[in-house]
């Protein structure tokens, strides 16, 4: 056992960088590493391009019945493969806020896809309630997950998927309504992934750095 | 040596082993390839460490497969976080009103 000197000034700062070390260390182990600002980015373009193709095609039948669940499909299954990669390329054990986080998103992502699925069948999609309750989802997902990473610039995502869905409320026709997705997935989605992606740069480049 | 003043458990004090407590004590579980990461150690160092901390008590090991891939995965012990409380608690009083 070890029992440095009070009165030792090199001893003491050496005890100060053992604490500052524990500090460094413990928040590293907090940090949430899942790399997700790319689901963001994917979601935001999954998004953009049913939008997109909905605009470029308005009287298709074929397009209003199966444009959007087609891109989200696409999404849900180009997710489970990159998520899986991810996975095996850097296996490692999350921490409880990791956990946390994919579950909320996990089980939003399930929650949408029975609340779609079902609208759908019954040709009650994308109306205006049904598209701000989307926004809602959505946004709570982002407010659960800023507070639980406490990421002011995810809670600034959930507040604008929240003004999203009351401006729906507020929507005139259908394309206001995708004037309102069309922000919504180009700024809460893609924009916000683009600024994750830097953010999960950056601290690699410090932990490499570091090391 | 000053008397009275507690003592530090030096399984503990190593840089890199207080390192990777500090590191395991955030997490449930971690994988060696991520611990070397975030403590910027070589394998080599990392593995010497491990041993030390695993003989200690202060973590326990698991190898299992993902895929056809082998992962070594390490959780900290109950002793473990014990120690570290204990640790964390011998810093406060010799650094006493510096913290």
């Amino acid at each position: 056992m070890m029992n440095p000197e009070s009165g030792d000034e090199a001893s003491r700062m050496e005890l100060v960088q053992r604490i500052r070390l524990m500090e460094s260390m413990v928040e590293e182990g907090r940090l949430y590493t899942a790399q997700c600002g790319w689901i963001f980015v994917l979601w935001g373009i999954v998004g953009l391009v049913a939008v997109g193709w909905q605009y470029l095609q308005p009287d298709s039948r074929w397009v209003g019945m199966w444009g959007w669940p087609v891109c989200l499909l696409a999404g849900a299954v180009l997710t489970g493969i990159g998520r899986a990669f991810q996975k095996r390329e850097s296996p490692c054990g999350g921490g409880t806020r990791s956990r946390s986080v994919e579950a909320v998103w996990g089980m939003m992502g399930v929650a949408l896809a029975i609340y779609i699925s079902s609208a759908m069948v019954r040709h009650l999609g994308w109306q205006y309630s049904f598209t701000a309750a989307i926004l809602i989802m959505v946004g709570m997902a982002h407010a659960i997950s800023a507070a639980i990473l406490r990421w002011r610039v995810q809670g600034l995502v959930a507040g604008i998927w929240w003004a999203g869905a009351v401006a729906t409320f507020f929507a005139r026709s259908q394309w206001d309504v995708e004037l309102v997705l069309l922000l919504e997935m180009g700024l809460g989605m893609a924009l916000f992934g683009l600024y994750a992606m830097m953010m999960e740069r950056r601290s690699c480049g410090e932990v490499n750095k570091n090391g | 040596m000053a008397e009275g003043l507690p003592e530090l458990d030096p399984v503990i004090h190593g840089k890199l082993r207080l390192a990777i407590l500090s590191l395991l004590l955030a997490r449930d579980e971690a994988d060696f390839t991520w611990l070397r990461k975030k403590a910027g150690a070589t394998d080599g160092n990392l593995s010497v460490q491990m041993v030390k901390l695993e003989e200690a008590g202060y973590v326990a090991m698991e190898k299992r497969f993902v895929g056809r891939k082998p992962q070594t995965i390490y959780r900290m012990t109950a002793k473990g976080r014990e120690a570290l409380a204990k640790y964390v608690d011998a810093l406060k009083s010799l650094l006493g009103e510096a913290l």
